[in-house]
């Protein structure tokens, strides 16, 4: 991924890949919560430096990769 | 301004000698769209049910004795579009200069589309234009292949609109005959499905994909990557009128639908929609509606006296806080029941969705469900009905909340709007049924809604 844009990056669930599996809850329990369904919802705001390293995590462990990175413009 | 009479809205005309009709008196004023008002079947396509209203689409000729050929375009246009304030017509009113100068910095190779795939089961506008003036389209997509050095130009349709597939390529052959300055225009019909007209569904399927909504992960294309452009129908007529220097959005294109009737009329900008309705046709005289849906299924609902004095502009509907969207105006007349109405279209929505997201799959049937029940009026039965009733209530709150703006395409979110504005417009008819006491229109739907035939995308687990 190209240079971080100057107002940060949000934390983005593609609806479309996401299938529901609940690992990014998992791994980044305090970005992600899961609706009553399952599906993650994110917070919108920008990640701050310290919740990026999770947010990576996050994103590396979803099976479909479903989750991505917006910058914040 | 003087407010002048909606245009095109009188009833045709009587019928003829010998039991044909006779041609309906036809406009021939530059800056209007339609040659006349269109009478529609309740939903589907833009075919109407007396086939004797319906006028032959304009001929080649005589859109030419009209406006004579269009202009070549340059890439000045974008600069006439933008001082003639031309927004799109498809329903987010984006502005057409904003679209074409993020098409101009595409590097790699374009593809223009005119949109005919009117997503709204109720509107008909688009359907009606490219079957009375089909040349109009296609001067306006040729002008924006042109200006914008697009090396394929498309005409996207509903699968299933064999009508506006006959005018288009019998107008296109009438052009190649006459030798106009075209791109080698394909008509594609795409599914027949609600869906089948978001651009990002469009540009999925041109691109090789399914025809499916997605979430762009980029605001851009990449560098030398394809990239398309897609611009609802009206919205290139209008083009055609500008690059000639003709007033291009003096009028606007409104499809009034009640319960019986829906019409395709198009009326002059500025006039109150009160007026349009009284004028529009569709209305006995005198009788006024209670509540309209302001832009079909996936708009939203207003009391008519909140919307009755706003003259029809975009910018004074968005100042009210609501929309004209697609331009469609569902019309709850005296006796309607809202909350049924929201109801049965709530659980056509749920039906009629991609199946691609579980927010969509599991939330829309869920919203659809609680809507039901609120309609329904039973819950209060029973000894903890008043209990019952505040807990659904949250619950569909909830929920509502739970699908807003997490669908990769924008129908959820329609759904969303719909029953979110039903539950404040029709508040006190809501509390009314959920005492056990539900008005006597209760139980069905007082605006044309048509069957679901089920999930209209791929199950999930098919590949994506």
């Amino acid at each position: 991924m190209s240079g971080r844009a100057a107002g940060g990056e949000r934390l983005r669930v593609d609806p479309a890949r996401c299938d529901g599996v609940g690992q990014c809850a998992r791994l980044a329990p305090d970005l992600v919560s899961l609706d009553r369904w399952g599906y993650p919802r994110v917070a919108e705001r920008p990640l701050t430096e310290a919740e990026r390293p999770v947010a990576e995590r996050a994103a590396k462990g979803c099976p479909f990769t479903a989750l991505w990175f917006q910058p914040v413009r | 301004m003087t407010p002048s009479l909606p245009l095109a809205a009188s009833a045709p005309t009587d019928a003829g000698a010998r039991g044909v009709a006779a041609a309906p008196a036809l406009s021939t004023v530059p800056w209007q769209l339609l040659a006349t008002a269109q009478r529609l079947a309740p939903f589907g396509g833009a075919d109407s049910v007396v086939t004797a209203d319906v006028p032959a689409p304009e001929a080649y000729v005589a859109h030419l004795a009209r406006l004579g050929h269009r202009p070549r375009a340059t890439t000045d246009l974008v600069e006439d579009l933008a001082g003639a304030g031309l927004a799109g017509c498809g329903g987010a009113h984006v502005p057409v200069a904003l679209k074409w100068r993020a098409a101009a910095e595409a590097t790699g190779p374009l593809t223009v589309v005119a949109n005919g795939a009117e997503s709204e089961p109720l509107a008909g506008k688009d359907g009606t234009l490219l079957r009375q003036r089909p040349h109009l389209v296609l001067d306006g997509l040729a002008l924006a292949a042109e200006a914008l050095g697009a090396s394929r130009t498309v005409v996207w349709l509903h699968g299933d609109d064999d009508g506006a597939r006959l005018a288009v390529e019998r107008a296109l052959a009438e052009r190649a005959a006459a030798g106009a300055r075209d791109h080698g225009v394909e008509v594609v019909a795409g599914p027949s499905h609600y869906l089948a007209g978001e651009a990002t569904a469009i540009t999925r399927a041109l691109e090789g994909g399914p025809p499916l909504p997605r979430q762009t992960r980029s605001y851009r294309p990449e560098p030398g990557g394809p990239a398309t452009l897609v611009q609802n129908v009206e919205t290139l007529a209008r083009v055609a009128l500008a690059a000639r220097g003709v007033p291009a959005m003096r009028t606007a294109l409104l499809t009034l639908v009640t319960a019986r009737d829906r019409r395709v009329v198009e009326v002059e900008r500025g006039i109150p929609l009160g007026d349009v309705v009284a004028a529009g046709g569709v209305l006995p005289p005198g009788l006024q509606p209670v509540a309209v849906l302001l832009g079909g299924y996936g708009g939203a609902w207003a009391s008519w006296t909140a919307v009755a004095g706003i003259p029809v502009a975009e910018a004074s509907f968005r100042a009210a806080g609501l929309t004209l969207g697609a331009g469609v105006v569902g019309l709850l007349l005296p006796g309607g029941c809202g909350p049924a109405t929201t109801a049965t279209i709530a659980a056509y929505l749920a039906s009629m969705s991609a199946a691609q997201c579980g927010p969509c799959l599991f939330g829309l049937p869920a919203v659809a469900a609680a809507t039901a029940a609120v309609a329904s009026g039973t819950v209060a039965t029973g000894r903890r009905g008043a209990g019952r009733s505040t807990q659904l209530l949250r619950d569909l709150g909830a929920d509502l909340d739970a699908v807003r703006g997490r669908g990769a395409g924008r129908h959820p979110d329609g759904a969303v709007r719909l029953v979110a504005s039903a539950l404040d417009v029709f508040a006190d008819d809501v509390a009314a049924h959920l005492a056990g006491r539900p008005c006597a229109g209760a139980g069905r739907a007082h605006l044309p809604v048509p069957p679901g035939p089920g999930t209209a995308g791929r199950r999930r687990g098919v590949a994506r």
